[in-house]
């Protein structure tokens, strides 16, 4: 195995309500399991450095939900404080949390800033109260505002927040002033998604029944494209379809993924990619804890949470590479890269798509031909790219 | 002997309780065992007993001890239940002496009874009317025996009002079978005479034909002929339906069975043919023979290319027990290798396009209907065509014909006018009206098959609130002023997409199949027009914007897996479109021509 830094996903899939547009594995009214979960992460954490036989090097630690505001600062640093025994936890590593607004204070951030946390990720969402409504959010934007600034003063330099648009009814105007307010809150990082809707949650129901209007599509893309001028003016860099930092700010965690790299993923179904394999992990907290109680040991990277382990052949390796590392608007796929990972010259192995994709105006080669990459049109029809490199 | 047959079948609309009211008939007359009855025996097909009508003849033998001491032999003959097959029917109907007229208390006489009524009357039936459903709460069966009086002559206070469902005077329809129904005559010296009323075919026995004994013997061992086709052979078993088939080895004047043929096509014994002997013939077959002929065609497409041998083997098997549909290859620039069928009619076709489906599990495409046209050339040749596709260029055509169809409609008299306004919209011409009941009238038209076949009966029944009811005869070709109305998408014509439409009307088709295509077709990388063309000239246009954003915003927690199968399933989508050119297209949009009909017609 080459010497590799690892990613570590921790989910925490406690809520106090579910959002009207999630879907992702998350549970409101468990608070209650939170202690003997935290017990669980930390023994799963334990089987994957025993398995792995040394202490592997870990340089991003993400704290995703859920939740994971909702977690007591003291389990947080309890976790650190495991992983820093049982793994190489890097000096300079980037330790994200999510959070948020309204289920934090200024003396919790700053328990959590001491334990270790480096930089928070706020799910703002909007900047109007409508949009909030609409999603089922139980915060309001003077929260999302209190809440930056105790993080300020807590002594986070590194803050995301996430904003969603392309609401059902959401007209361009409200839109831009959501983006022009929260800019005013100087964050470092921000991820913008257009809203999926997720079949089976209440807000696709009430799209569905027909009590909102379906959202637009045409609209979502002015909005975005409206949104990436307005940052890039502001000297943001847009490194990934949904993502842009100022410069320095990338999230270091995140690009893991997109490299499509190794990261180990703990907590209930939590997914991690390891020795080439996707590993998931069991889905309820319940089931989770229980499968933690008495832990045998099993071979890396998996667990006795893990319920599915694939092993991946070369071609989902690559096809999964184009399809995440495109996602890099500015990195893309390097050409280089990509032949001494596999062994054979990306070109040869897409003769026929990446032509196509090239013509059809959606990549693009870099000026030296060393990178791969969308086009403006194609970071919004990236679906079309990703597709033609699937097996 | 034969004094103590009586042959009869029922006539009714679908839903009027026939099925239930030949249940009953089996049950007491033992038949068939309370443990055997599942319910509607005489219909095998599931699909059958899913549209609740009657898709194949059936025949079964009763035995039933009357009130004289004597004990009968009836034989049933169940009648196809829709007006797509009103020749079966009509041979069902020649080899009985009687037939039950089945009429819901509630709904009354129909068209298509009447029609099926007219044909027993024309095959010197004795008629014997029954009120059925008479448990129902919106049972009017005095009116309705009136509606009977007035139709039949029949006095209303002597017709049978029964509850097959609840078996309520069911007895007494056994007695009036015996009582009223002739006896078969014929003689059974001459030389043998049999109709083919129906045939299936089985894989050990050949074609089965099912038959009525007109004049004369069979033995099993006898050598036999189909005087229309000419087929000789050798009987591998006859018998009887009690009610399944039972071996008896011979079959005389007057009685009703099967005969195993041996034969490996039924298109060798086609219904309405008679059965001879070989050595020793009849003169003269029995009358109304008649070559079935297709009336409406489409073109059947596998969605997967590699499954068009499946869709040869399944159609060739089909065609085994269905001696009118016929299909032959059939190329299309859109949609690839596929097969040219034809069917009695709309319902035909459904039958055939769900059974394909359903029994033999293929994904298919299925073009527009079409009816055959001639078409008449400057050279002086005619030529046939059932697909708008060959239609010759304008230039060299002189005169298009088109099949015109007699079509009768009963309704309630509170829907004359949205009749008439649906008919004369759709080229129909008013050529007469009766009221056989006061309330009640039937109007008949000539109208183009062409008009009759798409999204007609629906709108009848929408307009009527379900009260009308339909029949249609084949009349005759008749020229019209025909043009192709074609569609391009992004600049190229898509043959499977082009009809031929009334040159008054090309202009409103042109436009509605365009916006609904517009609907149908996905958004593309680039903006895609769609046009109509009708002689050589743009009618109609409009463009399908490029689409500007399909892309996956987030990655839930590393969940690459999760994406990947999202992406995998648009995929497997795309897979299901036809590649026209650069354009992607639903397999909905093909049937668009279908529905261009529904909106304010």
């Amino acid at each position: 195995m080459p010497a590799v830094a690892y990613s570590l996903y921790i989910h925490v899939p406690f809520c106090r309500r579910r959002c009207a547009y999630c879907d992702f594995n998350t549970y409101a009214r468990l608070e209650h399991l939170i202690p003997a979960y935290v017990e669980a992460l930390r023994k799963e954490l334990g089987c994957l450095a025993k398995a792995a036989g040394r202490p592997l090097a870990v340089h991003t630690v993400y704290f995703g939900g859920g939740t994971p505001s909702l977690l007591p600062a003291a389990a947080v640093g309890q976790v650190l404080d495991t992983i820093a025994q049982r793994f190489a936890l890097a000096a300079d590593a980037e330790i994200s949390l999510e959070a948020n607004p309204g289920t934090v204070s200024l003396a919790g951030l700053r328990a959590l800033r001491a334990a270790g946390v480096n930089r928070l990720s706020f799910g703002v969402q909007s900047a109007h109260p409508a949009d909030l409504r609409l999603l089922g959010r139980d915060h309001d934007y003077p929260t999302a505002i209190r809440s930056v600034a105790w993080a300020r003063q807590a002594g986070f330099r590194n803050l995301n927040l996430d904003l969603i648009f392309g609401l059902p009814g959401q007209p361009l105007s409200r839109w831009q002033r959501t983006v022009e307010l929260v800019l005013g809150l100087a964050p470092e990082h921000l991820s913008l998604y257009a809203l999926t809707l997720e079949h089976g949650t209440p807000l696709a129901h009430q799209v569905e029944g027909g009590l909102l209007p379906a959202p637009d599509d045409d609209l979502a893309a002015a909005m975005y494209t409206w949104a990436d001028e307005r940052l890039r003016a502001g000297g943001w860099a847009s490194y990934e379809i949904s993502n842009w930092a100022r410069p320095g700010y990338a999230c270091r965690h995140n690009l893991q993924y997109w490299r499509n790299l190794p990261y180990l993923g703990v907590g209930a179904g939590a997914h991690g990619y390891a020795a080439g394999q996707r590993t998931v992990n069991v889905l309820t907290p319940q089931a989770y804890i229980r499968r933690l109680q008495r832990p045998q040991a099993r071979p890396f990277p998996r667990t006795p949470a893990t319920v599915q382990a694939r092993r991946l052949t070369v071609e989902d390796e690559m096809a999964e590479t184009m399809m995440m590392g495109l996602r890099l608007t500015e990195e893309g796929v390097r050409a280089a890269a990509f032949a001494e990972r596999f062994g054979r010259p990306l070109e040869e192995v897409y003769p026929a798509a990446i032509p196509r994709l090239v013509e059809q105006g959606l990549l693009a080669w870099d000026e030296n031909r060393e990178r791969l990459r969308l086009t403006a049109r194609g970071r919004l029809l990236g679906n079309w790219v990703f597709r033609a490199f699937l097996p | 002997m034969a004094e103590h047959i009586r042959n009869f079948s029922i006539i009714a609309h679908i839903d009027h309780g026939k099925s239930t009211l030949a249940d009953r008939l089996l049950q007491l007359t033992g038949t068939i065992s309370p443990r055997e009855m599942t319910e509607q025996v005489l219909d095998d097909m599931d699909l059958e007993r899913e549209k609740g009508v009657t898709i194949k003849a059936s025949a079964v033998q009763m035995h039933y001890t009357a009130a004289d001491g004597q004990t009968y032999e009836l034989n049933l003959i169940d009648t196809p239940g829709h007006v797509d097959f009103g020749y079966e029917v009509s041979r069902a109907l020649a080899a009985c002496e009687g037939a039950l007229l089945v009429v819901d208390a509630s709904q009354g006489v129909e068209a298509q009874t009447l029609a099926n009524l007219y044909l027993a009357l024309e095959n010197d039936l004795e008629i014997i009317p029954v009120i059925n459903k008479i448990d129902l709460p919106a049972a009017r069966p005095d009116e309705v025996a009136q509606e009977l009086e007035n139709l039949l002559g029949t006095p209303a206070d002597q017709i049978l009002r029964v509850s097959a469902k609840e078996g309520t005077h069911v007895e007494a329809v056994l007695e009036a079978i015996v009582q009223e129904i002739p006896p078969p005559r014929g003689d059974p010296d001459a030389p043998l005479r049999a109709l083919i009323f129906d045939s299936h075919y089985d894989a050990y026995k050949g074609v089965v034909v099912y038959v009525r004994v007109m004049d004369g013997r069979l033995q099993q061992g006898d050598t036999l002929r189909l005087m229309a086709s000419q087929a000789a052979f050798k009987p591998v078993e006859a018998g009887i339906f009690a009610p399944h088939m039972t071996p008896t080895g011979s079959l005389r004047a007057g009685e009703v069975g099967y005969i195993a043929t041996g034969l490996k096509d039924v298109r060798e014994a086609r219904v309405g043919d008679t059965v001879t002997n070989h050595q020793n013939p009849a003169d003269t077959p029995l009358p109304g023979y008649r070559h079935p002929k297709p009336m409406v065609f489409a073109g059947v497409y596998p969605v997967e290319g590699e499954d068009y041998q499946d869709l040869r083997d399944a159609l060739e098997k089909l065609q085994l027990n269905d001696a009118a549909l016929v299909f032959e290859p059939e190329t299309s620039q859109a949609l690839g290798f596929g097969f040219r069928c034809g069917f009695l009619g709309m319902f035909h076709m459904e039958i055939v396009q769900e059974r394909l489906e359903r029994e033999y599990g293929l994904d298919i495409v299925m073009t527009a209907p079409s009816v055959e046209y001639e078409v008449v050339l400057r050279d002086g040749t005619t030529v046939r065509i059932d697909s708008p596709a060959e239609l010759p260029d304008e230039a060299q055509i002189v005169e298009i014909r088109e099949p015109w169809m007699t079509i009768q409609i009963f309704t309630p008299t509170e829907f004359y006018g949205p009749v008439m306004e649906m008919v004369t919209k759709r080229r129909g011409i008013f050529t007469g009206q009766e009221y056989p009941t006061p309330d009640r009238v039937v109007l008949s038209f000539e109208l183009p098959l062409s008009e009759l076949i798409i999204d007609f009966f629906d709108q009848l029944k929408s307009r009527t609130r379900g009260y009308a009811s339909l029949d249609y005869q084949f009349a005759a070709y008749r020229p019209g002023d025909l043009v192709k109305l074609e569609i391009l998408v992004n600049g190229e014509p898509v043959d499977a997409l082009a009809a031929i439409v009334h040159r008054d009307e090309a202009y409103t088709k042109g436009q509605r199949l365009v916006s609904k295509l517009k609907a149908l077709i996905p958004r593309q990388l680039f903006a895609v027009p769609i046009q109509a063309v009708a002689g050589g000239r743009v009618i109609s246009r409009a463009n399908i914007k490029a689409l500007r954003k399909d892309v996956l915003a987030k990655c839930y927690g590393g969940d690459v897996t999760r994406k990947r199968k999202l992406l995998e399933k648009q995929k497997k989508g795309k897979k299901r479109m036809k590649m026209v050119g650069q354009v992607e297209i639903p397999q909905e949009a093909f049937l668009a021509v279908l529905q261009v009909g529904e909106e304010n017609r």
